[in-house]
């Protein structure tokens, strides 16, 4: 059976660590005797898991070299001090 | 911040396109793997990520040097691509395949003639299917869960990309988290 919508936002809650020590024990007690609370808690878990899995993506390799193409022309003070 | 960034952006902030080559080579990578993650397609990834930089290079006057950069960078190219996103919307139905996953890059990436061991097969597929329900979020959501999980942001530091209270961060990271698991639970 659903648990209430109090203890769903509670399990955020916990999965942020956003909780004082009393408040973190007494969630854990009560997952211990609810299995709707604890399954939900076991899914947030692997999604988060499962996101974080994703490889990090690589820039182009011309990319640098494009955005420098594109920049408005250097600006003749600039040169100047130099 | 990072003195060595400091040093380069003053640079900029004289007029120096080289120093902004160099700072672009710092975030090139990060900027346009966020991109990539909200829009998920190679082609606008590329594009909003190259706008973000000519942004910030054209705006660098307005950037304040005592506040963190990659914030100040991550917001411009957050903003284009929930912008980019917008602009497509009408011609986005949910039947559809979810834009840009057929050009998808994990296999093109890889040449051709190479055989992939089934493991690493299984885990691409596996790696494409959560871009795809990341892509089905609510780019309010979706912006907040890349930030916190692929970039592995604070919860402040997603608060000031986003212009939003921290507050409205945390509820927006527990919806498409909890969007998330109700598409990823039968995996």
């Amino acid at each position: 059976m659903a648990c209430s919508k109090e203890n769903k936002v509670l399990i955020h809650q916990y999965l942020d660590e956003d909780m004082t020590l009393l408040e973190k024990k007494q969630f854990e007690q009560h997952i211990m005797t609810c299995k709707d609370c604890e399954q939900d808690l076991k899914e947030l878990r692997k999604t988060i898991a499962l996101v974080q899995s994703g490889s990090h993506f690589e820039a182009p390799a011309n990319f640098t070299e494009n955005v420098m193409k594109q920049l408005p022309k250097q600006s003749k003070t600039y040169k100047w001090k130099h | 911040m990072d003195i060595v960034v400091k040093k380069i952006i003053v640079e900029v902030k004289k007029g120096d396109q080289q120093a902004f080559g160099e700072l672009m080579d710092l975030y090139k990578d990060k900027v346009y793997h966020i991109a990539y993650r909200m829009l998920g397609n190679v082609h606008e990834a590329q594009d909003v990520a190259q706008e973000a930089f000519l942004r910030a290079y054209t705006n660098i006057d307005s950037y304040d040097i005592n506040r963190k950069f990659s914030t100040w960078l991550f917001r411009i190219a957050t903003n284009l691509a929930i912008d980019r996103i917008r602009k497509k919307k009408p011609d986005f139905h949910l039947e559809d395949q979810v834009a840009g996953t057929e050009d998808l890059t994990y296999y093109s990436q890889i040449s051709s003639e190479e055989e992939l061991p089934e493991d690493q097969v299984v885990q691409l597929e596996m790696q494409e299917w959560v871009q795809q329900e990341i892509m089905a979020l609510p780019p309010k959501y979706r912006s907040a869960i890349i930030l916190k999980y692929l970039e592995d942001l604070s919860l402040k530091e997603i608060s000031e990309i986003l212009n939003l209270p921290v507050a409205t961060v945390k509820t927006r990271i527990h919806r498409g988290r909890e969007a998330l698991r109700k598409r990823l639970k039968h995996s």
